[in-house]
């Protein structure tokens, strides 16, 4: 491999990382004002930049600033290798999952064909599972290392959540990957670019709902944050910690959202493609990026719509939601999928 | 030596070094740490041995449930120190002894019979596709598969009748 290939293959991997912590403070921004705005009150409007206010955008930088110069405390008791490890293992499965999501087609640029993905993984999906399980060991394991009852009890409670989740959501996906044919990602989205009519969402419903609902459940987010729930455990997993340690817990639940919701726009919404549009060359390339990436945000903008409109689940609830509900439900639409790929019609 | 076969090796170096690390670390909770990473290692072994599925499995199901599931049961325990016996039974150095030459033994004889398989056959390597490995598990080996998912689903009824049989007197009022 001659440099210039090296160089390709870093851009490969390094863009989607890139695009997602450069917008990393929208989310954060859209988050704190999307909350104002539901409840009829401004939200953060007064930090921007060089006196010009620009609708508070300013106020993620500003929280950085401030996150670095807080103090780090570890608490006396509590494990500091472990203490120290369980915010960057969360930070860690929720960055490297971005590596199989294809955001665009493979294109011809100077007689090179470069195809848009990080990894095409023959098993892409399941490395997603894979990866993004891993992030419970990060919550489980600040809940433990921080000594603290509160702390425990949230850790714990993500340990049980994260594992009834994920049976229904790789269930769910199941059905996807059967009517694809294959477990590669790029193969799920060249089933669904030839028409609206393919797009997963319409003929498998009920497995989308079923994977959005627990990719809720899989970020933590409301209703499912029990493993936080500052109304009972002070603020779960990460009570004791502080200064950039939280901002590592804070920054991976955004990483995990943005990669949940270009999961999700992947799976059942046609990821990068549009119908009746063929991408070529760089331009193609910018295009469909472009296109994964509004069909991203549009998630994104329901993660934060539901946080600010649904109280909590209690836990009985949601263990009731996730064994009674979504597996059955799941199970029904891998059925489903499996009745449509016999048929022919997918 | 090729990128690959160095990677390989390290990571199997890095499998049997964190394996020993579970086997002797006196923190329960670290061991368990060291569990994670050796099975990880080995998945990277699946990884080149051009096995990705087998790789991704064995992330899901041991790393991602199995071990979170011990994690959880670890801090329940929320052991501090080593639990065990204080002194072990007097015929346990003898046993201990015979039992690692017995394994010592085994390992050479895999060792010795294997030097053909590490990397230098010839013979293309496996694709590790998943349809493959579908078909075979739903012909050829249909009769086991099911048998195994029968056995399992006996586990799980016991499971079940034994995690209620102590909870069933309550009243429903006190049920979580």
């Amino acid at each position: 491999m001659t440099p210039l290939d090296w160089l390709i293959v870093v851009l490969r991997v390094m863009v989607p990382i890139l695009a997602i912590l450069m917008f990393l403070p929208l989310p954060m921004w859209a988050e704190r004002r999307g909350a104002g705005l539901i409840q009829d009150r401004p939200g953060p409007n007064r930090v921007g930049f060089f006196g010009v206010r620009m609708f508070g955008l300013g106020q993620p930088i500003a929280d950085a600033v401030k996150f670095f110069f807080k103090e780090d405390v570890t608490p006396d008791e509590a494990d500091p290798f472990l203490h120290t490890l369980a915010p960057w293992i969360v930070m860690f499965s929720a960055l490297s999952t971005v590596a199989v999501i294809p955001y665009g087609p493979t294109i011809e640029i100077a007689g090179r064909s470069i195809p848009l993905i990080g990894a095409d993984l023959p098993v892409g999906a399941l490395y997603i599972f894979a990866i993004a399980g891993l992030s419970v060991y990060g919550i489980v394991l600040a809940g433990w290392a921080s000594n603290n009852k509160f702390s425990l009890m949230g850790g714990l409670r993500s340990a049980a959540q994260v594992i009834s989740y994920e049976l229904a959501m790789t269930t769910a996906a199941a059905g996807v990957f059967l009517t694809a044919g294959s477990l590669r990602l790029t193969d799920v989205v060249a089933a669904q670019q030839t028409s609206l009519l393919r797009w997963n969402v319409l003929p498998q419903f009920f497995g989308f709902i079923v994977f959005t609902v627990s990719a809720f459940a899989e970020t933590n987010r409301v209703p499912f944050d029990l493993a936080e729930a500052d109304a009972e455990l002070v603020a779960g997993y990460h009570t004791e910690y502080s200064s950039f340690k939280f901002a590592a817990f804070f920054m991976a639940e955004y990483t995990a959202m943005f990669v949940a919701s270009a999961f999700i726009a992947t799976m059942y919404f046609g990821g990068w493609s549009l119908p009746f549009y063929h991408p070529v060359g760089l331009v193609g390339g910018i295009v469909s990026g472009a296109v994964l990436g509004v069909k991203t945000l549009v998630f994104l903008a329901i993660f934060i719509w539901v946080r600010w409109t649904l109280p909590r689940f209690r836990y009985d609830q949601l263990m009731t939601l996730g064994w009674k509900v979504m597996l059955p439900l799941a199970l029904a639409n891998l059925l489903w999928a499996a009745l449509l790929a016999l048929g022919g019609v997918l | 030596m090729s990128a690959p076969r160095l990677i390989f090796d390290i990571a199997g170096a890095a499998a049997v070094v964190f394996a020993a690390i579970l086997v002797v670390h006196r923190n329960p909770i670290k061991g368990l740490l060291a569990a994670v990473v050796s099975l990880f290692a080995i998945a990277g072994e699946f990884v080149l041995l051009s096995s990705p599925f087998l790789a991704a499995i064995q992330v899901i199901v041991y790393a991602g449930a199995i071990l979170v599931l011990f994690l959880f049961v670890l801090m329940l325990l929320n052991l501090d120190r080593e639990a065990g016996p204080e002194e072990g039974h007097r015929m346990q150095k003898l046993l201990g002894f015979v039992a690692i030459v017995l394994f010592a033994g085994m390992m050479l004889a895999a060792v010795r019979s294997s030097g053909a398989l590490a990397g230098s056959s010839g013979e293309p390597a496996p694709t590790g596709e998943v349809v493959p490995l579908a078909a075979a598990l739903f012909s050829q080996a249909a009769l086991p598969f099911e048998a195994v998912s029968i056995l399992l689903l006996a586990a799980l009824v016991g499971a079940f009748v034994l995690a209620r049989r102590d909870s069933a007197p309550r009243p429903p009022e006190e049920r979580p």
